[in-house]
């Protein structure tokens, strides 16, 4: 008889919640996205934008928490998540997630607004070995996004222009906050703001691939997190790895990127209620 | 004719100009935030520093009036800040005209409902911020447009609805970059008859009595003298104010300094590297300093200099903002508090919570987790204060150590919570050695840069 479960994941992030819904069937094993929403935190507590996030999933789907939610799983900064059944560290979710998203990668690259991480997976989206960006917020989303602000560009618009460009500089400062003021130096310089943004774009882009010779990642590779949606990212990974001599990688974007670790969330969610819900059946047995 | 020297440090955050006399006299200030365009801003601060040359020169011909009348010496610093006001206003009307056309750009289906909202928050802010200006003084408190019109803002866009929030951000944020980075040319003269108006008005509306009974805020002595005696002021200033408005203020040399110096069309000989100009300004002020720490948006420099003022070894961060302005900048942004509340109350701590992360932007998302741990942000904030300094007492103790008298410079010098620290470490370190801490710290490199630019008459004057 099949039978369907849902699970909710929702990922915590430094400027986004991020929930889906997921529905697994029992017969086909197969997890389907029901429903996805984004919050933008801002000024807000996040603890307040994890339950409204989470009422309009339900809500949304005439779901009822306690009779329907089988799990809920949180990852990032999950201690937010007062209602959660489990948590689960980032760096698993994410592979799981880009392993959902791409299922024949063999790295997935988590592009989210503080790091870069570079995860090498197995077929069942496991974690084999990993590298990740730390210490320096140079080359993470929040260095984008403020840059951005500082254009007066929204952030849906970033990417696209970056596609625009015909003449990018990459700016030479290595810190996210000192590059704020190569930017400006750029604006007075005259540049144009596509070649700016995409500029940017490959001065992260430089780093990804960096972490991606390091790990010796193995081609395909899953584009996840907020970054990992930016059109002009994808582009500027794409440019600079076909440059690369070393070594030339494949790129799996997917326009749900964003979503990745509270996916992985939500199906390690209900890995772990089947594992739970059986271990309680043979106790009972 | 008087002949004056004119330097510009255009730093990464502000732009400042400090205009001296012949005898290295500092008579004209000007500060305004840099953004997008070093020429913008390397404009509008000479001219800031002109006007306030002007209000200098008037302050010294009416000197013996200031001093034996209080009403002379308050009408003055009334006029200064409604003369600001008057700036303000110009540019505020700019900004407006744009926001609304920003916002008819806009592709969201509420757009006219957005427009409303914009034109409504425009009118609860425009009266606030006239207010703040000629009854509060703002102007001396705080002189950067882009600060004042977005505090206010924000806190009425917060109050909008949540349809509202990211399209009333984002025509602020389209918006204010390309006002900013006009010149508005404003004519001295006008604007002294228009604020004197406007001081007439302010004069005359103060009643004796406000509605609820209690005393207006004339009730101090100076403001009391002045609103009695106004009209007589008004007349023996009036002349002066048109002479000091038809005087020329010659600049016979100037000098550029600063991060943006060379995006300038300055030719070379006008151009020197602000390390020089720091420690000449400092050493200038204070002849027996040897040590000069300047900590300003993006750099954090500590110089050591010999008896004339010249550098003789310095470090700086090079790769890596940590420990900067921008520091306290991106954490009173997390907080959501303005720059200038951070230092005091940083000193309201009981203890310095650690800080794990060096780098800016980390450092702020961990003050997000901190503040949901429930730590209390005094100790949160005395935490970020107390890296910063260690941070720059690494660069002076590469540099060489500190030697006989210290100085301390640099926009962040005004932060007193910094300045806890830096004098407690530097004891720690060095013993008991002379500190100063000037008033003017934040035009430290322009007064250098200006004292190097009447030392050098003989370079041409930038077209």
């Amino acid at each position: 008889m099949s039978n369907t479960i849902y699970t909710m994941g929702v990922d915590v992030g430094g400027s986004y919640v991020k929930g889906v819904l997921l529905a697994y069937d029992d017969a086909t094993q197969k997890h389907t996205i029901v429903d996805k929403q984004t919050e933008k935190i801002r000024k807000r507590n996040p603890k307040d934008v994890v339950v409204e996030l989470v009422d309009t999933l339900l809500e949304r789907n005439n779901l009822n928490y306690d009779k329907d939610i089988k799990y809920l799983a949180s990852t990032g900064e999950g201690e937010m998540v007062e209602k959660k059944t489990g948590h689960f560290y980032s760096m698993t979710t994410h592979a799981k997630g880009g392993i959902f998203f791409a299922p024949n990668a063999k790295t997935v690259v988590d592009m989210g607004g503080l790091y870069v991480r570079a995860v090498k997976v197995d077929s069942k989206g496991k974690v084999i070995d990993y590298k990740m960006t730390g210490q320096c917020a140079s080359g993470s989303g929040q260095f984008i996004e403020n840059i951005s602000r500082y254009l007066g560009l929204a952030i849906e618009e970033v990417g696209e222009i970056s596609l625009k460009a015909d003449n990018p500089e990459v700016p030479s400062g290595i810190c996210a906050v000192l590059a704020e003021t190569d930017v400006i130096n750029l604006v007075s310089k005259g540049l144009s703001t596509p070649n700016i943004v995409k500029g940017i774009n490959l001065s992260i882009a430089q780093r990804v691939v960096k972490l991606l010779g390091a790990l010796n990642a193995e081609t395909p590779i899953a584009l996840v997190g907020g970054m990992g949606m930016n059109v002009g990212m994808i582009q500027a990974v794409e440019e600079l790895s076909q440059e690369n001599k070393k070594a030339s990688f494949e790129f799996i974007p997917h326009p749900d990127a964003i979503y990745s670790g509270a996916v992985g969330a939500a199906i390690w969610g209900g890995y772990r209620y089947y594992k739970l819900k059986d271990k309680q059946t043979a106790v009972v047995a | 004719m008087n002949k004056y020297y004119l330097g510009i440090d255009l730093g990464s955050t502000t732009s400042k100009a400090v205009i001296i006399d012949e005898n290295d006299q500092i008579i004209g200030r000007g500060i305004t935030n840099t953004r997008a365009n070093y020429k913008v801003a390397a404009d509008i601060a000479r001219e800031e520093a002109i006007y306030d040359a002007r209000f200098t020169l008037l302050s010294n011909i009416i000197k013996t009036d200031m001093e034996a009348k209080p009403e002379f010496k308050k009408y003055m610093e009334d006029i200064r800040t409604v003369f600001q006001y008057q700036q303000f206003k110009r540019r505020m009307e700019i900004l407006e005209e744009k926001l609304v056309k920003t916002s008819e750009a806009f592709p969201y289906p509420n757009k006219n409902e957005i427009i409303d909202r914009l034109k409504s928050i425009l009118n609860v802010i425009r009266p606030q911020i006239r207010h703040e200006f000629v009854h509060g003084g703002l102007g001396s408190k705080n002189q950067f447009f882009r600060d004042i019109v977005s505090e206010r803002y924000n806190l009425e866009v917060a109050k909008a609805g949540k349809e509202f929030y990211e399209p009333l951000m984002l025509a602020f944020d389209k918006s204010i970059t390309p006002v900013e980075n006009e010149m508005v040319q404003y004519n001295f003269k006008e604007l002294i008859l228009e604020s004197m108006k406007v001081l007439e008005e302010k004069y005359k509306g103060l009643a004796d009595e406000q509605e609820d009974g209690s005393k207006e805020d004339w009730y101090y002595a100076e403001l009391n003298a002045v609103r009695n005696n106004y009209k007589n002021v008004e007349l023996s200033l009036r002349e002066h104010f048109e002479l000091v408005a038809e005087q020329e203020i010659h600049i016979a040399n100037m000098v550029g300094t600063g991060y943006g110096r060379a995006l300038l069309p300055f030719p070379e000989e006008c151009i020197k590297s602000e390390i020089l100009c720091h420690a000449f300004g400092a050493h200038a002020v204070f002849p027996n300093t040897r040590t000069v720490l300047d900590i300003g948006g993006q750099d954090t420099k500590a110089i050591q200099v010999d008896s004339h003022g010249l550098v003789t070894s310095f470090h700086m961060n090079d790769r890596c903002a940590a420990g900067c302005g921008r520091y306290l900048g991106y954490i009173a942004d997390e907080f959501g508090i303005s720059l200038n509340e951070l230092g005091p109350e940083a000193m309201s701590a009981t203890k310095e919570t650690t800080i794990c992360s060096t780098c800016t932007v980390f450092a702020g998302a961990e003050v997000k987790e901190l503040i949901h741990n429930g730590e209390e942000r005094p100790n949160i904030l005395a935490g970020l204060h107390k890296a910063i300094v260690q941070r720059a007492m690494s660069l002076i103790a590469r540099s060489g150590g500190v030697k006989n008298e210290f100085t301390f410079t640099g926009g962040v010098a005004r932060n007193q919570a910094v300045l806890k620290y830096v004098k407690q470490m530097v004891t720690e370190s060095y013993g008991e050695v002379t500190m100063n801490i000037h008033t003017d710290s934040i035009f430290m490199g322009a007064l250098g840069g200006a004292m190097f630019a009447r030392r050098n008459v003989t370079a041409a004057l930038p077209a």
